[in-house]
């Protein structure tokens, strides 16, 4: 019997390629359809009912995983990938189908043959590789997501918005109605709150030292004593002080 | 934390062991020698014109003589004494200039008597009001205020050397990690790039050999550029103009209508120097964070004008833009700190939202210093 089967990447001249390959490799498949993102991918695979879909792993919108995610339990998959290590490993030990790119003839034919064997066995596709993908997906993601702190500050500026990255920030101060953004470069007011920062911001990186203030952390010069037991922050290249509350003060005792 | 205890720690042991050596380096030099020499000379004068107004002898000749004498001999033994000596901390300095000063006052005032008496004909009458206890406590007193002065100035003069050289240590230690950081850039060529865009040409060479051979070069123009060891402190903004054009034409075979761009730089500008890899990743960024994950796709524009003696050079992009929690990569943290090093105040990088969506990168620096 004949198999169909589409291709899907979003660079086009990726997309022909392999197609050519597989003409020559496999002139029986018939590529009923080529996509160019995850959307597209889904619409063909509900309209041709292909028994097998390339698909590329880096796409807009998308991703090749979130479309094996739907995908799975209706067709075979094979993977391309330019360069994920993570999946790389994972599909190597789970033994899904994928290819590198640039794909080589010999790593093609092994993996159509393995195909050919498996659709030949039992037409229906395993039905593990949902539980894969989704697993790799939540590693990709979580990875992604490891740090979901604030990463930018984003102020207005006459008539733009200006973005900037929290690393340059010396230091937030709590004003009337808003927050004063203090960088080496400026002052720049936001609505955001110190109790909103606060959550926001990468504790390991931005410290409160005093209800209206957050510090950051790699801008301290040092910090002393004043006679009332509270502390005196300086910041580096800086010459104004700040003052370190007594309930943060141990953030700065000696390790 | 940790480090803060050790600058700490560090300082400490430095003034311990340079205590008092400031005194012996600064008068090693026979220029701040004379110098000093100089400023007794004048100190002595003026201090010779008050105390004719205000002291018991009118004179100001007797005046002249009897504090010149006191001032040279007591700048002389203190200079002498503690060339000789070198006490290494201020209780052991403090002890030699006591015993100097007291010495030399007596040395000084019989010095005085003497000059007097041979050039001048005046005999001083030490017994009558006590004049002599007088000279000598006043010449003591005055004594320690002259040691303190020059003590003081050559601390003041030390610590400003000391600041200076903090800061060239610190700025030189910036620059060496600089270049570091040019180097892990450089080191950032993207794998999905990299194999995507060899791929691309494996395709080509069957399909479109032109497309492909013209694909092939711009990569080799690119890596020539990312991979070289050491780039050249400052090469010109055609050269930099043309290794982004290399980037963008290799993007704009993968992406296709997905990718439109546009540079506008002036002719007159394109000869300017420029320093490099510095635009190259604000590229790079508008491609990989705004329009490759946009599955419309989207354009960029390079705009570089002048201002003032400002060159303001501009990446613009349609793409996605930066969400809230988005990294802002490697990329823009090394150019900034670059433009901060390059340019000091005078230049700057601005992000900005592009209108209706994308992000707008401008660098600012100034024309002349370039």
């Amino acid at each position: 019997m004949n198999y169909k089967a589409i291709i899907v990447d979003d660079e086009k001249e990726l997309r022909t390629y392999l197609k050519s390959m597989l003409a020559e490799t496999w002139p029986q498949l018939e590529i009923c359809g080529e996509a160019g993102n995850g959307k597209e991918a889904l619409k063909m695979v509900d309209a041709f009912a292909p028994h097998i879909v390339f698909l590329d792993i880096k796409m807009p919108g998308l991703s090749g995983l979130e479309v094996a995610k739907n995908i799975a339990g209706i067709c075979r998959i094979v993977f391309i990938t330019a360069f994920d290590q993570y999946a790389v490993e994972a599909f190597e030990r789970e033994a899904v189908d994928y290819l590198v790119k640039p794909v080589t003839k010999e790593r093609l034919r092994q993996t159509i043959n393995r195909l050919k064997k498996q659709l030949q066995s039992s037409p229906e596709p395993p039905a593990d590789l949902t539980r894969i993908v989704t697993q790799v997906l939540a590693n990709v993601q979580g990875n992604k997501n490891a740090d979901q702190y604030l990463q930018w500050i984003k102020t207005q500026h006459k008539e733009s918005v200006r973005l900037i990255p929290v690393e340059e920030v010396d230091y937030f101060q709590a004003g009337d109605k808003y927050t004063l953004v203090i960088t080496a470069q400026g002052e720049a007011l936001i609505k955001k709150s110190i109790k909103e920062l606060s959550r926001e911001l990468d504790p390991q990186k931005f410290w409160q030292i005093h209800r209206g203030t957050i510090v950051n952390v790699s801008r301290i010069e040092n910090v002393g004593r004043s006679f009332t037991g509270r502390g005196i922050l300086k910041l580096k290249d800086r010459s104004d002080a700040l003052t370190v509350s007594r309930q943060y003060l141990h953030l700065f005792k000696q390790m | 934390m940790h480090s803060f205890k050790r600058d700490f720690k560090d300082n400490i042991m430095m003034k311990e062991q340079y205590e008092t050596k400031f005194i012996f380096k600064y008068w090693s030099n026979i220029k701040n020698d004379f110098i000093d020499f100089i400023y007794v000379i004048m100190i002595c004068t003026a201090l010779s014109f008050v105390v004719t107004i205000i002291g018991p002898i009118k004179n100001f000749l007797v005046n002249f003589v009897v504090s010149q004498s006191f001032g040279i001999t007591v700048a002389a033994i203190v200079f002498w004494s503690l060339l000789i000596f070198k006490p290494r901390t201020w209780e052991l300095l403090l002890f030699i200039v006591v015993i100097d000063v007291c010495c030399a006052v007596l040395i000084g005032l019989q010095i005085c008597i003497f000059i007097l008496q041979y050039f001048f004909d005046i005999v001083l009458d030490l017994q009558a009001n006590g004049l002599g206890l007088q000279m000598i406590i006043g010449g003591i007193l005055f004594s320690f205020f002259g040691v303190y002065f020059f003590m003081t100035k050559m601390r003041l003069k030390y610590r400003g050397q000391m600041i200076d050289r903090e800061k060239t240590k610190r700025t030189d230690m910036e620059k060496e990690n600089l270049s570091a950081n040019l180097k892990v850039l450089q080191a950032q060529i993207e794998p999905h790039f990299l194999f995507n865009t060899l791929s691309n040409i494996l395709s080509l060479i069957d399909t479109k050999p032109e497309t492909g051979k013209s694909m092939l070069l711009d990569l080799t123009k690119y890596l020539r550029t990312s991979l070289s060891r050491t780039l050249p402190e400052k090469t010109t903004l055609t050269q930099e103009i043309a290794m982004i054009k290399a980037y963008l034409d290799i993007q704009k075979i993968r992406m296709n209508e997905r990718l439109n761009y546009k540079i506008d730089v002036p002719d007159d500008l394109m000869q300017h120097s420029f320093p490099p890899m510095l635009l190259q990743p604000l590229v790079e960024n508008a491609v990989k964070h705004g329009l490759e994950p946009k599955v419309e796709g989207g354009e960029i524009f390079i705009r570089a004008t002048q201002e003032n003696n400002i060159l303001k050079i501009e990446v613009a992009d349609t793409g996605l833009g930066f969400s809230d929690l988005d990294k802002p990569g490697f990329g823009i943290a090394n150019v900034r700190e670059r433009i901060g090093l390059l340019f000091g105040e005078k230049g700057r990088l601005i992000i900005e939202e592009n209108n209706p969506h994308g992000v707008r990168a401008t660098i600012e620096m100034p024309i002349n210093e370039l």
